[in-house]
């Protein structure tokens, strides 16, 4: 297994060009497939590569539930024997487990908590509620899932914006975007070079809905103003506070691609263009990654099996 | 104490088990519809009097304390009690859960995808800009 052990921890990195450049150069739908399976792959990868450094790192450490046959020098020369890794995978694999148990209890916790606030409401798939806050929501269910919105975000849209807003909504509900926003987070925490690609998912799965809506209306432009206007009324995110020297965020991209001509439907790009190569890349990156992955656990499962008189 | 009132604490109808357990936020959605069907301020008998789901006495008056502190029923003294009105509609009274959910997570994104992120300082003027170029673009 050797140094290739250590690979799929650091091969997320060859991600972060295409998580860069596919939110601006490629249909937006094909971008948050790719880098979704892309996330999950490494990010399995990773954590598979963390737990075999584990056991082969701690084979020396009183209590260990490898076979007596593990220390014999035979077999200790095969694999790599590295106390001090091993000993740093111990927390590190606590850490992911940590962090992903949170992750999946607080997604749980607030679909619930959403869900029960919206009981004793008639049951119709848009739920408009009095509130001056302006928000609008996709509240994923079994079923069909529930548009929540304000009066506040409403009132600052006209007939024909309404109609975009929902049909944005609608699309995050029928295409299960809650599923590729909650495996990207999950990948995040696994390995901490996988965020680049949470928010380029994030991003996608946003214009994914803003495509969708704008063909469902027919009108690139108006999906653009609903999205402009609703953004100047939410409230300004506190928390920002160095944005002016920051790129743009989010919102004005969206709203410059919507004005734009909609992007080329063609999955693969040329080799040759920039984004081609960042996909390439990436591409050979999770490949590797999981080859390097698997070869480590065969090999480890191998010398095990080797080292066992059974 | 209260006449009728059955010895039951809990949030549970206490007549048997037949009736599924519900949760506090329909429970409190009842009571507000129950007050709305009132033609003025009535008391926590008469609430549950008309919920006739077989609700304690104290579990009403429970309900109605928590509507009053969100904000979402008045009352105003009737002799030794209180009489009660309701402030908003269920429509409201989901607003205000709904409210306490966003004030409560701050990392909601995988569940509750928002139609726009909060804005920057920086990017508002740009998103006008933009805006002010597609109108006068549709204009020409």
């Amino acid at each position: 297994m050797g140094v290739f052990v250590f690979l799929p921890l650091v091969l997320p990195l060859t991600a972060w060009p295409i998580a860069r450049l596919a939110q601006q150069r490629l249909d937006p739908r094909a971008a948050a497939r790719l880098l979704t399976a892309v996330a999950v792959v490494l990010a399995v990868s990773s954590t598979l590569c963390l737990a075999l450094i584990m056991v082969v790192g701690t084979a020396q450490l009183p209590g260990n539930p490898l076979p007596d046959g593990w220390s014999d020098p035979e077999v200790r020369k095969a694999v790599p024997f590295d106390e001090v890794a091993g000993k740093v995978a111990i927390p590190a694999l606590v850490a992911v487990a940590v962090a992903c148990g949170r992750t999946l209890w607080r997604h749980s916790r607030v679909r619930r908590q959403a869900v029960r606030a919206l009981r004793g409401l008639p049951a119709t798939q848009i739920a408009v509620l009095p509130d001056e806050t302006p928000y609008a929501y996709a509240l994923p269910s079994r079923e069909r899932g529930r548009i929540v919105v304000s009066t506040a975000m409403l009132t600052c849209l006209d007939q024909h914006e309404r109609e975009a807003l929902f049909a944005h909504e609608r699309t995050h509900l029928v295409a299960h975007h809650h599923r590729f926003l909650l495996a990207a987070q999950l990948a995040a925490r696994a390995n901490p070079f996988l965020r680049p690609l949470k928010t380029a998912i994030a991003f996608s799965a946003e214009r994914w809905a803003d495509e969708a809506a704008a063909r469902t209306v027919g009108d690139r432009r108006l999906v653009a103003r609903a999205v402009g206007k609703a953004a100047l009324v939410s409230r300004p995110s506190p928390t920002q506070s160095l944005a002016g020297f920051a790129a743009p965020g989010p919102v004005p991209r969206r709203v410059r691609a919507l004005l734009e001509p909609p992007p080329d439907a063609r999955t693969l790009p040329p080799t040759a263009t920039a984004v081609g190569l960042a996909l390439w890349t990436a591409a050979a990156g999770t490949t590797a990654s999981a080859l390097s992955s698997a070869n480590a656990t065969v090999a480890l499962v191998s010398v095990l099996h080797a080292a066992t008189p059974l | 104490m209260r006449g009728g009132a059955l010895p039951n604490r809990s949030h549970k109808p206490a007549s048997g088990s037949s009736a599924p357990r519900r949760g506090q936020g329909e429970l409190e959605a009842q009571v507000l519809t129950a007050l709305h069907s009132a033609q003025g301020p009535v008391s926590a008998a008469w609430v549950q009097e008309r919920l006739d789901s077989g609700l304690a006495y104290t579990t009403v008056v429970t309900i109605l304390s928590r509507l009053l502190a969100k904000g979402a029923v008045t009352r105003e003294r009737a002799g030794r009690s209180f009489d009660w009105q309701p402030a908003v509609d269920p429509a409201g009274l989901a607003a205000l859960r709904m409210q306490r959910v966003l004030d409560g997570e701050a990392d909601r994104e995988a569940v509750l995808t928002s139609f726009v992120t909060a804005l920057p300082p920086g990017d508002e003027q740009l998103l006008r800009d933009l805006l002010g170029e597609a109108e006068s673009e549709a204009e020409d």
